[in-house]
């Protein structure tokens, strides 16, 4: 009954239009009542006439490239690490990253004995400050249902072994919490400099569901 | 527990454990109205018009056929709407008026932008 | 229960604590997820109801219960969120991995009792 109805995989939009903002197709049903709220609720001053398009800018200015900086300072920089691992936003915010919302942010660190991986099973709570918007398929159902009880075939999923003797801890964001993974820096790595260590990081390590790589090669 | 129990006491959102496929590495580019529509929600929690904690409640409201049916930001806008109404702010009457309006502005801009081709 | 407070060296009379003030738990606590099951809007999945975990960490400061403010609470009444950990073969049947494998989940302190 339950595992087909819930179709949440049905993130795709229902109505094309051109990419790069220009219109040539009509705007669909929801893009109608999205633009609806948005000047009604300006023009009854709810919200100020600049605010959407000033947190468009806010959202754009998030992607997985601040995550990756934070990174790559941990594993250069021990004391900054440590601060880190006490207090994810402190330490962002140390950085420059401010957290524009009420969350938290606790880092995890992958070690030789742990791997961590992130999920929100109710809805798709990510550190967006940090990381930007999260991809379709961490919103979607596979993910969401199956991280919990299986995190070992999830990962394989994503073509990630993690031996047995290496503990998994899955982190469940429910309320204010949110998580960022700390990877394991990969060997081959000594003397790289802090922008070239923070290119190998991607968005995908930092969720927790491939390790960073030296060689691009098989990590998507 | 019944059918009829377990489909009010199970939230739509509420599928950790449940039978699902193998993960599809799916991603999109946001459609400018969805990147509007995640926008607009941060500002309604800024200013608590809409927390972000109501929007979730909104959205699993909707209940599990429009869950099903409708995309993220659909089910994003379409909770903003009703709570919108619940809370005296807008009327259903203020909104459908309005897209309506919009409709119209882009058809006799897409006439005028023929016209001038 | 009205404990003593000492700060700098010097030694204050007893200061009694607010509700919610404090958090009820502590790391290392065992605690059991209550099962109750609330219609409406809640944060504590139905796969954790009635399981036992370890508190990791608290989360401070107190928080407002997320139940309510899905219903348009934005102040009043803070309690604490703990971070729990549950091991993946204790909440799962037929858990496919070590013993060690381990979940942790926020969990506000009106949804936990003492294990």
């Amino acid at each position: 009954m339950a595992s087909h109805e819930h179709n949440d995989d049905h993130d795709h939009p229902h109505h094309e239009s051109h990419p790069h903002g220009v219109q040539e197709i009509e705007p669909g049903y929801y893009e109608l009542m999205e633009s609806a709220v948005r000047e009604l609720l300006i023009e009854r001053k709810m919200i100020g006439a600049d605010e959407v398009r000033r947190q468009i800018e806010v959202l754009d200015s998030r992607t997985p490239a601040l995550g990756s900086k934070v990174v790559a300072h941990a594993w250069t920089d021990p004391g900054f690490r440590k601060r880190l691992l006490a207090n994810g936003r402190k330490a962002c915010e140390e950085l420059g990253i401010s957290f524009y919302d009420d969350t938290q942010l606790i880092v995890l660190e992958n070690t030789d004995k742990v791997h961590n991986l992130i999920v929100c099973t109710l809805c798709s709570c990510y550190p967006r400050p940090v990381l930007g918007l999260p991809p379709d398929w961490y919103k979607a159902r596979s993910y969401r249902a199956r991280a919990v009880v299986e995190p070992r075939a999830v990962l394989a999923e994503f073509g990630t072994q993690i031996p047995d003797d290496v503990e998994i801890r899955v982190s469940d964001s429910t309320a204010v919490v949110r998580y960022l993974v700390l990877p394991v820096r990969p060997a081959g790595t000594e003397g790289f400099s802090e922008e070239d260590l923070a290119k190998l990081v991607t968005r995908d390590a930092m969720i927790g569901v491939i390790p960073v790589q030296l060689h691009a090669g098989s990590a998507a | 527990m019944s059918q009829a129990e377990n489909i009010v006491i199970r939230l739509p959102n509420d599928i950790g454990g449940l039978a699902a496929d193998r993960i599809q590495r799916t991603d999109h580019e946001l459609a400018p109205w969805e990147k509007r529509c995640h926008a607009l929600a941060d500002v309604l929690d800024f200013r608590k018009i809409i927390n972000t904690e109501e929007k979730r409640r909104g959205v699993e409201a909707l209940g599990s056929e429009w869950v099903g049916k409708l995309n993220y930001y659909e089910r994003w806008i379409v909770a903003f709407a009703t709570i919108l109404f619940q809370k005296g702010l807008l009327t259903p009457a203020d909104l459908a008026i309005r897209m309506d309006e919009i409709q119209k502005r882009w058809r006799d801009e897409a006439v005028l932008a023929k016209r001038g081709d | 229960m009205k404990p003593a407070i000492q700060a700098a060296g010097v030694s204050f009379s007893e200061v009694v604590f607010a509700f919610g003030e404090r958090p009820l738990f502590a790391p290392g606590d065992t605690v059991k997820v209550m099962t109750r099951s609330p219609i409406g809007h809640y944060r504590v999945p139905m796969y954790l109801r009635g399981h036992t975990g370890i508190v990791e960490g608290v989360v401070e400061p107190a928080q407002l219960d997320n139940e309510r403010e899905g219903f348009g609470a934005n102040a009043g009444g803070k309690r604490h969120y703990y971070r729990v950990a549950f091991p993946l073969g204790k909440l799962w049947q037929n858990y496919q991995g070590p013993s060690h494998d381990t979940l942790y989940i926020e969990i506000y302190e009106t949804w936990l009792e003492r294990s």
